[in-house]
């Protein structure tokens, strides 16, 4: 199933702020006015340097935080505030996270079954034990695992079985959006490859949207439909992935891009990467609005520099 | 250059296994590398290739239940009055190495600069540690060589931060300092294992920028351990591929990337994409790589390999040699062996490499 782009979006993120209070005088400004909608079926890509609150976005929108302004709309329905208990259980049933280290996000006192079972467990989602195995063996033979290893312990398994393990968990709830937060940076480049077209898959299959965040952007570029450049809390270019890499505006994407690596040495051996330093820029995030470029492709700057940008 | 090639490091059979409780793990098993005077090495693995072991053998570090079961290490370098010397690293004690090569004649930089520091120490003293340890040098004059190498890798305000301690730098400013620790000593070979894994895209290529015009200056050999092939086609003129604790694929930098004879290899290259690439999936290489623990008979990549012959499974193949500098190990290369050509989506983008290659001028 291909992006639905006619339908309303499944998630919506209007003018989210997120704050983190360090004491009186100082606060961290980890998210800044960011606004993006993610379709159905839509894979969006989140992208920016450590620190630029990619995975604070991530979590502010499966409500590990609460925002500090702005709203955030899943399926129709606003998440940002409080929301009721039956919003909230079908809340968690809907949204399923995958986290980057998956030795650290799988419980290692836990058999893979009970794994996937606890979310079928405090939702009854079963009628009977042979029902719950039933479920728990057609995920794990989505993701490429055998039912054999449904018994086995998280250390019993390589670094790509087990991320495989996190995402048939994300998997069984049967989620509309899932938040894969650097899911497959931890791994090695060939497990990499495994993982990134189970994931194509799978969204094939169940018509699942995602939110991709990570800082490879090759890997970025290869999944997404839509991308998001991040830096230092500002969501500075948002577009279609064509977009994005064909016509960088905004001075950070364009250093961030050419600072790829590519695996041509001829190429790659000439290559100069464009440098980009925020307080020499004499940028000021805060200052921009959104600018429409073409299409979707819009980016945050003022209207001073959105012309010295589209001048090139 | 090319006509007399000083030869700095020299690693012939080497072979390395490690005693654990669950067994012996043959991380080793005959690895073969040279290193000329101002050259670049990659070493190329996923993890538990072996490609860390063999770098830390070299520096006579390796884990007290590693047993070294034949090989030598020669390493060659220059006694302070410019007499040659040759020895070979496994031959020495631990003390011996510390006192006469780790730091001073080969350095290491390691992936995370955050575990490679102290953190309750200044960073200006950690620079001055080195040189103190080994030249004796008075503590003013490590202090002013100290400041000079802070500015050499790029770091503003080198007197001031000479007092900061490792928590107040960002993760590029202390892979810095790493490296300038690393060049304290004046080194001949340093060794990066995965110098960049830990930064940002931005941050890695100014990293790697500054490693190059590093060994450029100063005309020091440097040994890349990555599995990052997009670092590998910056930075290396030879690439060694590593698999499961052999090398699999050796050669001049532009026989790996536009004429790689692996199958390994080929999936290393096609299981990353590229800008370019927009095929529907990518190749991927089936399964994972081997438990050393349990070592089967054989080619070790065969199971993964969809190439493999009937005797992968019975013979570990020899490296076949292609040209003078390229080699690789796999029967495929046997005249024996049927015609196997690599996978198309792989042809399709080497063409594509070859072209934008030849519009930068040079010709393949």
């Amino acid at each position: 199933m291909a992006a639905n782009y006619k339908t309303d979006p499944i998630l919506t993120v209007d003018g989210l702020k997120q704050y983190f209070r360090i004491n009186s005088r100082f606060t961290v400004k980890a998210v800044e006015n960011v606004s993006f909608r993610i379709y159905p079926g839509e894979t969006y890509g989140l992208v920016g340097e450590s620190g630029s609150g990619k995975s604070t976005i991530g979590r502010s929108v499966i409500r590990l935080y609460d925002p500090t302004a702005g709203t955030i709309r899943f399926n129709g329905m606003d998440i940002s505030g409080k929301v009721s208990r039956s919003d909230n259980k079908a809340l968690r049933t809907q949204m399923q996270m995958i986290f980057q280290d998956p030795m650290a996000s799988l419980n290692p006192r836990k058999k893979v079954e009970d794994i996937l079972g606890e979310g079928l467990d405090i939702h009854h989602m079963y009628r009977n034990s042979a029902e719950r195995r039933q479920k728990i063996e057609s995920i794990l033979a989505k993701v490429g695992l055998a039912p054999e290893h449904a018994s086995r312990y998280p250390h019993q398994f390589s670094g790509g079985q087990r991320q495989r393990v996190g995402i048939a968990r994300a998997l069984i709830m049967n989620p509309k959006l899932i938040i894969a937060d650097e899911c497959i940076s931890a791994l090695d480049v060939s497990i990499q490859a495994q993982v990134v077209n189970l994931m194509k898959d799978i969204q094939e299959e169940t018509g699942a949207a995602y939110l991709f965040i990570a800082h490879d952007l090759s890997m970025v570029k290869y999944i997404s439909d839509r991308i998001g450049v991040l830096h230092l809390g500002h969501l500075l270019e948002t577009g279609t992935t064509g977009e994005i890499f064909e016509n960088p505006i905004h001075p950070y994407t364009r250093s961030l891009l050419s600072a790829i690596p590519s695996p041509n040495p001829v190429v790659e051996k000439n290559r100069v990467a464009e440098s980009y330093d925020y307080r020499t820029s004499g940028l000021d995030y805060a200052k921009g609005t959104e600018h429409l470029v073409s299409g979707t492709h819009y980016v945050k700057c003022t209207d001073e520099e959105f012309e010295r940008f589209t001048e090139r | 250059m090319s006509e007399n090639k000083e030869k700095i490091l020299d690693i012939t059979d080497l072979d390395i296994s490690f005693r654990t409780t669950a067994g012996d793990v043959h991380a080793i098993r005959g690895v073969d590398i040279n290193l000329f005077r101002g050259e670049t090495v990659a070493i190329v693995g996923e993890s538990g290739s072996g490609k860390s072991v063999t770098m830390k053998a070299a520096m006579g570090i390796l884990a007290s239940n590693a047993t070294v079961n034949s090989g030598t290490i020669r390493f060659s370098y220059h006694h302070e009055d410019g007499t040659p010397e040759s020895v070979d690293i496994l031959q020495k004690d631990k003390k011996w190495i510390r006192r006469h090569i780790n730091g001073k004649r080969i350095a290491m930089v390691f992936q995370d600069p955050m575990t490679s520091l102290n953190p309750t120490m200044q960073i200006g003293k950690q620079i001055m540690e080195g040189m103190i340890w080994h030249f004796k040098t008075p503590k003013q004059e490590a202090w002013n060589r100290a400041v000079q190498l802070l500015k050499e890798v790029g770091i503003e305000d080198a007197e001031k931060r000479m007092k900061n301690y490792p928590h107040q730098l960002s993760g590029g400013m202390r892979q810095r300092v790493v490296i300038a620790i690393a060049l304290s000593c004046n080194p001949d070979l340093l060794i990066c294992d995965e110098p960049t894994t830990a930064l940002d895209v931005t941050i890695q290529a100014k990293i790697i920028e500054l490693i190059r015009k590093v060994q450029k200056e100063r005309g020091i050999s440097v040994i890349y351990i990555t599995h990052d092939l997009g670092v590998v086609a910056k930075v290396a003129d030879y690439v060694n591929v590593m698999y499961a604790g052999k090398i699999v694929e050796k050669g001049n930098i532009n026989e790996i990337f536009y004429d790689p004879r692996h199958p390994y290899t080929w999936g290393l290259l096609s299981a990353m994409p590229d800008l370019d690439t927009d095929d529907e999936r990518l190749y991927t290489i089936p399964g994972s790589p081997p438990n050393l623990l349990h070592e089967k008979d054989g080619d070790a990549f065969a199971p993964r390999n969809r190439y493999a012959l009937e005797i992968d499974d019975k013979l570990d193949p020899p490296m076949f040699q292609i040209t003078e500098t390229h080699s690789a190990a796999t029967w495929l290369l046997d005249p024996r062996a049927p015609k196997v050509e690599m996978p198309e989506e792989l042809r399709n983008r080497i063409e594509r490499m070859k072209r934008e290659a030849n519009e930068h001028g040079s010709e393949l």
